[in-house]
């Protein structure tokens, strides 16, 4: 019988310089319009480039003179009322044909709570002679949304574009004497040789060491701002309540706080660019270690991401065991939040710390059945998870979930009601509404003012629209307030996982199209087709249309956002997290001013950081 | 035979090297101190399922005046490591070194301009573990290997055993 199908050929890369992808300078154009963007259009006219969606997304190209005005309009608006500034990145397009645009472009994600809706803002930067190259500057944002602060800090230290009129445009996590801007697509990824030799003569070795900075003995700088009429006191990096290598620089006077500077970087391990010199599926390894007290969601929130640009379709079983995964990781996180939280606040509160790990390590045993790992898990992968539940896990997980709303209950005996408990956490980092939503806060921190916004209940993802579950909100806006929240959440994931476990679907738990999902082990050995596809996504990967997206999912600590700008290649040319802990931190200076020193550790536990995924 | 047949009943003899390499190979306390992922093990270990306080290590010590023991769980900046330079230095001697994970071995995942490729290049180390993250049995099992180590340590000046073990004193066959 003739063959009556013609081949498909597929062209593959591997060297991105050896296969420009032609794509316009402006990325592409997006289409059709919406409510919003026509009324933006009205507004503004013939001043932006264009406007449309892109990927389901808004997007509008503005003017770099345009920025600030469209801004403040987006805010004040009585029909658009976009109250919160998500995210600010920008991308260096050096290597992209440019075709006369601008080199930097900086990307803004606004975020209208009330409406629901999301708007990706585009704009040039202007380019200005400076010594031997062009500095990059852009209308800084601070004076209209407070939170742009740190975001903007991040796209200069990391990018090298300023922000004209930001009140504090330092560098927020590389050294101050860093040599450049790391994301620039000059700068080098760096790292070291691995020397594959045995004699120390051999001249492989002389790179060792090389890439630690010389070390200056000088005196650290005093934040701007700070007086040296009062006391100016330094927690951390090592500190045994800043959960992790967080430094605040805390002026005093007397017990009072009168302002903190808090100093990042000291786990800054450049996810960014190292995403961006691997391909799209190796990075997802990556994504356990930025916050590794929530794997699973950043797996998931980093897949979702790819797989909407890749118009993939998850099949049920794979979305439902997302959903397990997810809230079982939420329930872990919390935990830990707890533990180390009561430990913060009594200093000496060893035993909540043992109880509530005992549950976690039930978790992790679970997530050990799924996948084999406790911690960096890996389990959830483009276009599905790594492989499927294994058969006694259902029946552990339903176990588990029997036992859990009881302990939850013990911990709330333990300390909810205490008096000392309360004396220490009601009143104390009161952040109100306005202020959350200007500071552009996420998660818990935002419900816990009163905000009652849940990504996902109003943006629902893998399949979460079909779960019922309550959102719950404080408006006490304090420590209290986020405190019994959490608790709270707790249950509500407890209800999610019951849900979802009564409800698990057969059938497959990755996506069949295989060139993008790896075919199953025993396929192999049956299928040449299979070993061709399992050799090709290993090499090579699978490309992603060229374009832009970002996708942010409810981790534990609030909105994880992923961010990816693509060139059609097998990597993301661009590759930008927005981590919740990083934007919620920037909260403890207003909401520790004029509180006891002892309280600003109460208001770490309360933010929930974790520094790997505030420095990434 | 010996001196003890004349001494009496309750006094053993033993050398001062012992005695002291026993009591602290029982009581190493650990730095509380974690950088990144391995730190979630780290605590983990401290927990009551891997109880590290069978090895008299369950005292985490926020003072590094008051640490033995340095356990680097996790990636080491650039920003970083002038930081942990100077905590090592803080530390009173005798003091030991486990860099746990690959990160603090050799880099790990992470070859770039950030991460330090092994906090061997800052401080000495006593004891790789490898894994990402290792479980805390890892962890545990580095702690026995540090206490093979402790126990061949004298205490004149400080000094150190310069002299390799050989591979099955400190694995033996068969593990």
């Amino acid at each position: 019988m003739p063959l009556d199908v013609a081949p498909v050929f597929r062209s593959y890369e591997t060297q991105r310089t050896l296969n420009p992808p032609g794509i316009p300078a402006l990325a592409p154009l997006p289409e059709g319009e919406t409510e919003d963007l026509q009324r933006i259009a009205g507004r503004f006219r013939d001043d932006f480039l264009a406007a449309g969606l892109h990927h389901g997304n808004q997007v509008v190209y503005a003017r770099p003179e345009q920025l600030k005005a469209l801004a403040t309009f987006l805010r004040d608006d009585s029909q658009l009322q976009f109250e919160t500034l998500i995210d600010v990145t920008g991308v260096d397009r050096s290597e992209l044909p440019l075709d006369g645009g601008a080199r930097f472009q900086t990307i803004y994600q606004f975020r209208s709570y009330s409406r629901n809706q999301h708007l990706t803002v585009v704009t040039d930067c202007r380019s200005e002679a400076e010594g031997n190259g062009t500095s990059p500057h852009v209308d800084s944002l601070t004076s209209i949304y407070r939170g742009a602060e740190w975001p903007e800090r991040e796209v200069f230290d990391l990018m090298g574009i300023r922000f004209d009129g930001h009140p504090d445009p330092r560098r927020i996590l590389m050294p101050k004497n860093w040599p450049n801007h790391p994301l620039q697509k000059q700068a080098p990824l760096g790292g070291e040789e691995v020397p594959f030799t045995f004699t120390w003569d051999d001249p492989e070795f002389d790179t060792l060491g090389t890439q630690i900075l010389a070390a200056e003995s000088a005196a650290p700088d005093l934040p701007p701002g700070m007086s040296r009429q009062n006391m100016v006191i330094n927690m951390g990096p090592h500190h045994p309540s800043t959960h992790g290598v967080l430094r605040l620089v805390v002026e005093l006077d007397g017990e009072r706080v009168v302002s903190i500077d808090p100093d990042l970087g000291f786990l800054h391990s450049g996810f960014e660019k190292t995403g961006e010199n691997k391909r799209y599926k190796d990075f997802v390894y990556y994504t356990d270690r930025m916050d590794y007290l929530s794997s699973m969601s950043n797996n998931l929130g980093y897949c979702l991401t790819v797989e909407q640009m890749l118009g993939l379709e998850i099949p049920e079983r794979a979305q439902v065991i997302r959903v397990i995964m997810a809230e079982m990781q939420r329930i872990a996180s919390h935990l830990f939040w707890l533990a180390t939280h009561v430990l913060d606040v009594s200093g000496t509160g060893m035993s909540l710390l043992m109880y509530a790990t005992r549950e976690r390590e039930r978790i992790l045993d679970l997530f050990e059945m799924a996948c084999g790992a406790r911690l960096t898990v890996s389990y959830i992968r483009i276009g599905g998870v790594w492989q499927d539940l294994p058969d006694a896990f259902v029946a552990e997980l339903k176990d588990f979930l029997r036992l859990m709303p009881q302990k939850i209950s013990e911990y709330e005996a333990m300390v909810t009601e205490a008096p000392l408990w309360q004396e220490r956490l009601k009143g104390v980092g009161f952040v109100s509404a306005e202020d959350a939503l200007a500071m552009g806060l996420t998660g818990p921190m935002l419900r816990g003012s009163g905000v009652d916004w849940d990504l996902r209940r109003d943006r629902p993802y893998s399949g979460y629209e079909g779960y019922t579950f309550e959102v719950p909100t404080r408006d006490s806006g304090d420590c209290y307030g986020r405190f019994t929240l959490r608790l709270e959440e707790m249950r509500q994931s407890v209800r999610i996982l019951e849900q979802a476990v009564d409800n698990l679907p057969s059938g497959l738990y990755k996506s069949n199209n295989r060139k993008v999902a790896l075919p199953p082990r025993a396929e192999l050995d049956v299928s040449m087709e299979a070993l061709i596809h399992h050799f090709k996504l290993m090499t090579e990967g699978f490309h992603v249309e060229p374009g832009f997206f970002y996708h942010g999912i409810e981790s534990s600590k609030g909105e994880l956002g992923f961010f990816i700008y693509s060139d059609g290649s097998a990597k993301p040319y661009r590759l930008h997290v927005r981590g919740p802990s990083f934007n919620n931190l920037y909260a403890i200076d207003h909401i520790s001013r004029g509180e006891m020193l002892s309280d600003v550790v109460t208001n770490i536990g309360s933010i929930d950081i974790v520094l790997g995924e505030v420095d990434r | 035979m010996g001196i003890e047949e004349k001494v009496p009943d309750g006094i053993l003899t033993t050398t001062l090297d012992s005695v002291i390499n026993w009591g602290r190979a029982n009581s190493t306390w650990p730095l509380l101190f974690g950088l990144a992922c391995c730190a979630m093990e780290m605590i983990a270990t401290g927990t009551a399922r891997h109880d590290i306080a069978r090895y008299g290590s369950e005292l985490f010590r926020a003072s590094p005046r008051q640490a033995d023991l340095m356990i680097v769980s996790g990636r080491v900046s650039n920003k970083m490591a002038p930081v942990i330079k100077r905590i090592y230095d803080q530390m009173l001697a005798p003091k030991w070194v486990i860099a746990m994970g690959i990160c603090a071995s050799a880099g790990g995942p992470f070859n770039n301009y950030a991460i330090i490729q092994g906090v061997d290049k800052i401080i000495p180390v006593d004891v790789y573990v490898p894994g990402c993250p290792p479980r805390p049995e890892s962890l545990l099992y580095a702690m026995d290997m540090l206490r093979a180590k402790q126990g061949r340590e004298t205490i004149g000046a400080g000094r150190k055993v310069e002299e390799p073990l050989a591979v099955e004193e400190i694995m033996p066959l068969g593990v």
